[in-house]
C-alpha cells in the first residue's frame, strides 16, 4: 500500500476521532458526576448544529464565532434535561436511564422535524477552499481548526477541573458523592453543571460537523452518538483519558481496518469493499474489548 | 378471599380469550383490523420475550437481531426444504436461541449500559452479515417467504389471525410459567442484586444464558410469524425501530410483569392507530416519546399499576 | 383485576378504531374515483413522502376543478386517501391494507423505498388493486415472481435506467473530450469509479452500471467500487482509495446528503478532481446549497428538477405545474412529486377509457393499453405507456451540468444532453485530472 495514502487516511481518522472525543468527554463528565448515561446525547449534537445554523443564518457572523453561542444555548437545554428528566429518576435503576433516553430521542427528533422540517440544511465555512499541502498530503484548514478547537476544549476542561474551585468540587463529586455532600458541596448544582458542560461539548461537535460541510436534519445525531458510546465504553465509563485514547483509536481504526481488509481479500483474488463495515468494525472492537475487560480499558474495577 | 380473587382473575382471563377469538366475528371480517391485530399479537409475544430477558436485569437494545434471524431462517428453510411453515417457525426460533446464547455469553459479565451497547451492536453486525450472505439471503433484495395460510384460501387472513392468536397464547403461557417458576425467581434475584444472588447459591451465568436463550427463542418465533404474514423479508427487519418498539411497549405497560408488555402493546398500538385516522404524523412520535418519559418518571411500574395506585389513594382516604 | 383493564382497553380501543376507520359509505354506484397515496409522511424519508402527497393533492384538485373525470357523460370526482407508511414495513403493510379494505380505493399511487414496497405490495397483489409506483426505484417490484405483479405499473425510472442514460452520455460526450485533450488513443478504455450506498438503491445502481456497460458494449471498466453505509458522513477514506485507482469519472449512487459530501470531500479534501456523476434524486434545491461550489461542472442526471425547464412541447406545462405547486404549498415540488402528480392523471385517463365501470381487472387492462401524451416529464416518443413485459413507462432522462452562478452564490444546472432538450455544451473543466493510462 502507498505510504502517502496511508498517512492521508490517518489524518482523516484523527479528524473523525476529534468529533467522537467531544461527544465522549461530555458523556463521561455526566457519568462521572451523576453515574447516569444519556443515550440521547446525539440529539444534543443535532440541536447544537441547528443552533449554529439558525444563528449563522440570521446574523451572518463567522460560523466559528457562533459556536460559543450555540454552546451556551445547549448548556441551558442540558440543565433543563437534567432537572426535568434525569433528576427524578436518579437511583431508580440503570435501565430506567436507557428507557428515558429513548423517549428523549423520539421527542427531540420529531420536535425538530415539526419545527424545522426534515430538509437538509447546510452552511459555508469561510475557509472552505484554503488548504495546506505537505508533500502528497492535503490538509484543509477547516480540519486543522477542528483539531485545534478540540485540543482547546480538552485543555480548558483540564484546567477547569484542576484549578477552578467549581471544577475541583465537580471532581470531588465524581470521586465520592457522599463525602462531597458532607464537605458542603452542593452536589445537585454539580449535576446541573456536568449536564451543561456535556451538552455544550455536544453542541461544539455538532457545529463543527456542520461547518465542515455536513448537512443537518433531525436525524443526524444518531450515528455519531452510537460511535461516541462505543468510544466511551471502550475507554471506560467516566475516564477522560480513556475517551481521548479510545476516540482517536476508533477514528483511525474505522478508516484503516476496512482498507486493510480490502487489501487482504485482494490477496485472495477477491474484490470487496468494506467501507460500509465502519459501524460493524466499531462494534466488533467494542465486543472484543469488553470480553477481555468488562469495564473498558480505563474503566473502574467492578465492585 | 384469596380463592375468590383467583377465581375472578381466571374468569377474566377466559373472557379475554373468548373475546379475542370472537372479535373478528363481532366486527365483521375487516382485513385492516385483522392486520393491526395480527401485528399487535406478534409484538405482544415479542415484547413479552424482551421483558423476560429484562427481568434478569439485562436490557437489550438489539432484539431486532433475533426477530430478523427467526424470520430469515424460517423463510430460507421453508423455501428450500418445503417444510410446513409451522415447523420452520420453530426452527427459526431455535436458531435465534442459539445465536442468543452466543450473544449472551459475551454479555454475562456486562452491566446495564455495556450490555445495551453490545446488544445494539450485534443487531448491526447481524444485518451486515445477512446482507453479505446474499447467496442465501438475497442481499438487499430480500427473499419471498411463504404465507402462513396460502392466499388462495378465502378469509386466509382470519385463519392467520387465529393461528397467531393460538401461538401467542401458548407463548405467553410458557413465559408466564417460566416467570412463576424457580427460574423466574432466580432472574428477579439476579436483577435486584447479582452479588446477593450469587451468595444465595444461584448460578448467575447459567440463569442469564437461559434467559437469553428463552427470550431469543420467542422473539425468533414472533419474527418468523411476522415474516410469514408479510410474505417477504428484507434486511430492513433489523431496523433500530424494531429493537425499540418492544421496549416502548414493555415500559409503558409495566416492566417485569406478565400483563405489562401485553397491556402496553395493546394500548400503544390502539393510540397509534386512532391517531393515524386523525392524520397525525410526527405528533404520534412526539407523543410516544412523552409517554415513555412520563411513565419512567411518574409511573415506573407502568400502566398496569394504575389500579393499584388508585386503590392506595382510596385506602389512604 | 389488571386483566379487567386489559379487556376494557382492548375492546374500547378496537371499537374506537373500528368506528373511526369504517368508511362512511351509504350510497352504491360509481360517483368518485378513490385513490390511495402510499408515501412515507413520517420518519427518515418524510420530506419526499410529503412532496408526493402534496403533488397528488394538486393533481386531484386540478381534475376536480374541471368538474372531475368525464366518463360516459357524467363527471366523477377524484378522492384521495392519505397512506402514511411511517418509513417502516409494518406501517406500509398496515396502511396499504387499510386503504384497500377500509377506504376501498380503486388505485394505489406512490410507494417509496423498495424495502417497504416489497412488503406492502404483497397485500395489493392479493387484492388485485392496480398500483402505480411513482417512487420506489427497484426493477424487482414489477419483476418478482412469488406474487402476481400484473397489477403493478412502474411510473418512475428504475435503478437500471439511471446508469443506462448516464453512461451513454459519458460515452458519447465526456469520453471523446478527455481522449482529445490528453491525446489518448480512441480505443482507450474509460476508467470508472463507483461509490455506492449499502442498500437496495445503491446496489441496484451498481448492478445497473455493470448491465449498461455490457448491454451497450461500452468501452469502460470499473477500476474501483466502494460501498458505504446509509447516512454516512465521512467519505474521505474510500475516496482516497478511489483516487489511488485513478478513475476518469466517478459515479456515486447516493442520497442527497451523501452526494453533497462525496463531491465536496472528494474535491476539497482528497483532491479527486474529476467529473462526478449523480443519480436523479439529488436534483433538489437542498443539494445545490449543500454542495457549494465544489459541485461545479459535475453532472446531474434528471427528469424533473427545481432549476431547469426542458425545451420542447412540455415546457409550458412544467412552468405551470411549478407555479401552481409553489402557490399551493409554499415550496417548490421535487422529482418524486412530479411523477406522483402524473400518476393521478394516469389513473384518471385509465378510467376515462372504461365507460363507467371501476372493476379492478378492467382498470388493469386499461392501464396496460394506456397511451397518453407526456405531461410534465419527457417520455420516450413523447407518450406515457407501459411496456408489455414489465409494465414500466420509459422516461427520456437528460443530463445537466452544474455551472457556477455568481448572483445566487450557488451552482445552477444547465441541460447538456440529449440534443432534443440541450441548453448548452458540456464543458470539461481546466482543473480536471484524467485517470491513469
Amino acid at each position: 500500500m502507498d505510504l502517502g495514502v496511508f498517512i492521508q487516511i490517518l489524518v482523516w481518522g484523527i479528524y473523525a476521532g476529534c468529533i467522537y472525543i467531544l461527544l465522549a468527554i461530555g458523556l463521561n463528565l455526566i457519568f462521572g458526576v451523576m453515574k447516569v448515561v444519556n443515550f440521547a446525547h446525539g440529539e444534543l449534537l443535532m440541536l447544537g448544529a441547528y443552533a449554529t445554523f439558525w444563528i449563522y443564518t440570521f446574523s451572518g457572523l463567522n460560523p466559528y464565532l457562533v459556536i460559543p453561542l450555540a454552546m451556551i444555548i445547549l448548556a441551558i437545554v442540558g440543565v433543563f434535561i437534567e432537572r426535568l428528566c434525569f433528576r427524578p429518576i436518579m437511583g431508580t435503576g440503570k435501565l430506567n436511564e436507557i428507557f428515558l433516553s429513548l423517549g428523549l430521542i423520539y421527542l427531540f427528533q420529531n420536535l425538530a422535524a415539526v419545527f424545522w422540517t426534515t430538509d437538509s440544511r447546510s452552511i459555508h465555512s469561510p475557509y472552505s477552499d484554503v488548504s495546506i499541502t505537505l508533500g502528497s498530503i492535503n490538509l484543509p484548514v477547516d480540519y486543522i481548526i477542528i483539531i485545534v478547537i478540540t485540543a482547546i476544549c480538552l485543555i480548558a476542561l483540564q484546567l477547569f477541573m484542576k484549578k477552578a474551585t467549581l471544577g475541583r468540587a465537580m471532581r470531588a463529586t465524581s470521586q465520592n458523592r457522599e463525602a462531597a455532600t458532607l464537605m458542603g458541596i452542593n452536589v445537585e448544582r454539580m449535576d446541573m453543571l456536568s449536564f451543561a458542560l456535556g451538552a455544550a461539548f455536544a453542541a461544539t461537535a455538532g457545529s463543527l460537523c456542520l461547518i465542515t460541510g455536513q448537512m443537518v436534519n433531525p436525524y443526524v445525531g444518531s450515528i455519531p452518538a452510537i460511535e461516541a458510546f462505543a468510544v466511551v465504553i471502550i475507554g471506560g465509563l467516566g475516564s477522560i483519558p480513556g475517551a481521548i485514547i479510545a476516540g482517536l483509536t476508533l477514528g483511525i481504526a474505522e478508516n484503516i481496518v476496512p482498507l486493510f481488509m480490502q487489501y487482504s481479500v485482494g490477496l485472495l483474488g477477491l474484490e470487496m469493499s468494506f467501507s460500509a463495515w465502519k459501524d460493524t468494525i466499531a462494534f466488533i472492537i467494542l465486543i472484543i474489548v469488553l470480553v477481555i475487560r468488562p469495564t473498558g480499558i480505563f474503566g473502574e474495577k467492578e465492585e | 378471599m384469596k380463592l375468590n380473587r383467583l377465581n375472578i382473575k381466571t374468569g377474566i382471563d377466559i373472557v379475554t380469550l373468548i373475546l379475542a377469538f370472537l372479535l373478528p366475528l363481532i366486527l365483521e371480517v375487516n382485513q385492516y383490523l385483522l392486520t393491526v391485530l395480527i401485528l399487535m399479537l406478534v409484538f405482544t409475544m415479542y415484547s413479552s420475550a424482551w421483558n423476560l430477558l429484562a427481568t434478569s436485569g439485562q436490557g437489550s437494545l438489539g432484539h431486532a437481531a433475533f426477530f430478523g434471524i427467526g424470520g430469515y431462517v424460517s423463510a430460507i428453510i421453508s423455501n428450500s426444504f418445503g417444510l410446513p411453515v409451522i415447523v420452520t417457525i420453530v426452527i427459526g426460533g431455535f436458531f435465534a436461541a442459539v445465536i442468543g446464547v452466543l450473544i449472551g455469553l459475551t454479555c454475562v459479565r456486562l452491566k446495564a449500559w455495556f450490555l445495551a451497547m453490545v446488544t445494539f451492536g450485534f443487531a448491526i453486525i447481524v444485518q451486515t452479515v445477512t446482507v453479505e450472505l446474499s447467496g442465501l439471503t438475497g442481499g438487499w433484495d430480500g427473499i419471498p417467504a411463504k404465507k402462513l395460510v396460502p392466499v388462495t384460501i378465502t378469509n386466509h387472513v382470519m385463519y392467520e389471525y387465529y393461528i397467531i392468536l393460538l401461538i401467542a397464547v401458548v407463548v405467553i403461557v410458557i413465559i408466564y410459567l417460566i416467570m412463576k417458576s424457580k427460574m423466574g425467581l432466580a432472574l428477579e434475584a439476579i436483577r435486584e442484586n447479582e452479588l446477593e444472588a450469587k451468595v444465595m447459591g444461584i448460578n448467575v451465568t447459567v440463569y442469564k444464558l437461559k434467559a437469553f436463550a428463552a427470550s431469543a427463542f420467542f422473539t425468533g418465533i414472533a419474527g418468523a410469524l411476522e415474516i410469514h404474514h408479510f410474505g417477504y423479508v428484507t434486511p430492513e427487519v433489523y431496523g433500530i425501530d424494531i429493537s425499540f418498539w418492544p421496549i416502548i411497549y414493555s415500559v409503558s405497560g409495566g416492566l417485569y410483569t406478565i400483563g405489562g408488555p401485553i397491556l402496553g402493546t395493546v394500548v400503544i398500538t390502539a393510540i397509534w392507530e386512532v391517531l393515524r385516522s386523525f392524520g397525525m404524523t410526527y405528533g404520534r412520535f412526539i407523543l410516544i416519546g412523552l409517554i415513555l418519559i412520563l411513565i419512567v418518571i411518574f409511573l415506573p411500574k407502568g400502566l398496569i399499576s394504575i389500579p393499584e395506585k388508585i386503590r392506595s389513594i382510596f385506602l389512604k382516604n | 383485576m389488571k386483566y379487567g383493564i386489559l379487556i376494557a382497553v382492548l375492546a374500547v380501543s378496537l371499537l374506537v378504531a373500528g368506528c373511526v376507520e369504517q368508511p362512511k359509505e351509504t350510497q352504491q354506484g360509481v360517483e368518485e374515483i378513490r385513490i390511495g397515496v402510499v408515501a412515507p409522511l413520517t420518519g427518515g424519508a418524510s420530506t419526499t413522502g410529503t412532496d408526493m402527497w402534496q403533488a397528488a393533492v394538486l393533481a386531484a384538485d386540478e381534475i376536480n376543478a374541471q368538474g372531475g373525470v368525464l366518463v360516459n357523460g357524467t363527471y366523477l370526482k377524484v378522492k384521495l386517501f392519505k397512506g402514511d407508511t411511517e418509513t417502516s414495513r409494518e406501517g406500509g403493510v398496515k396502511v396499504v391494507t387499510k386503504l384497500i379494505t377500509n377506504d376501498e380505493v380503486d388505485f394505489l399511487i406512490g410507494g417509496f423505498s423498495s424495502g417497504i414496497t416489497y412488503a406492502d405490495q404483497v397485500v395489493a397483489a392479493e387484492h388485485k388493486v392496480p398500483f402505480i409506483i411513482t417512487g420506489a426505484s427497484s426493477p424487482i417490484i414489477t419483476r418478482r415472481d412469488d406474487i402476481d405483479t400484473s397489477y403493478f405499473f412502474h411510473h418512475c425510472p428504475t435503478t437500471d435506467d439511471y446508469p443506462d442514460s448516464t453512461l451513454l452520455f459519458v460515452d458519447e460526450i465526456v469520453k471523446p473530450l478527455i481522449d482529445e485533450r490528453y491525446n489518448f488513443p480512441e480505443n482507450r478504455t474509460l476508467r470508472l469509479g463507483v461509490i455506492y450506498q449499502d442498500s437496495k438503491y445503491g446496489e441496484g445502481v451498481y448492478d445497473g452500471i455493470k448491465k449498461a456497460i455490457e448491454e451497450h458494449n461500452l468501452n469502460m471498466e470499473i477500476v474501483s467500487a466502494e460501498k458505504f453505509k446509509m447516512s454516512e458522513t465521512d467519505f474521505r477514506t474510500p475516496l482516497t482509495v478511489m483516487k489511488a485507482a485513478n478513475p476518469d469519472v466517478v459515479y456515486p449512487a447516493a442520497f442527497l446528503n451523501e452526494q453533497a459530501l462525496i463531491v465536496s470531500q472528494g474535491r476539497r479534501d482528497v483532491g479527486l478532481d474529476t467529473i462526478y456523476l449523480s443519480v436523479e434524486c439529488n436534483d433538489d434545491t437542498d443539494y445545490y446549497t449543500g454542495v457549494e461550489k465544489w459541485g461545479e461542472y459535475s453532472i446531474q442526471e434528471s427528469r424533473f428538477g427545481p432549476y431547469v425547464i426542458p425545451a420542447g412541447p412540455i415546457s409550458s406545462a412544467v412552468v405551470k405545474f411549478k407555479a401552481d405547486f409553489e402557490n399551493k404549498w409554499g415550496a417548490p415540488p421535487s422529482m418524486m412529486g412530479a411523477s406522483t402528480y402524473e400518476g393521478v392523471y394516469i389513473a384518471a385517463e385509465a378510467i376515462k377509457n372504461l365507460g363507467g365501470t371501476l372493476d379492478k381487472e378492467e382498470i388493469r387492462a386499461s392501464l396496460a393499453e394506456l397511451e397518453i401524451p407526456q405531461i410534465i416529464e419527457v417520455m420516450q416518443n413523447g407518450v406515457i405507456t407501459f411496456s408489455p413485459d414489465y409494465r414500466e413507462s420509459k422516461f427520456d432522462l437528460y443530463m445537466e451540468q452544474l455551472i457556477w452562478n455568481e448572483t445566487v452564490g450557488e451552482t445552477r444546472p444547465k441541460i447538456v444532453w440529449p440534443d432534443s432538450v440541450k441548453e448548452t455544451d458540456f464543458v470539461l473543466p481546466d482543473w480536471y485530472k484524467p485517470g491513469g493510462p
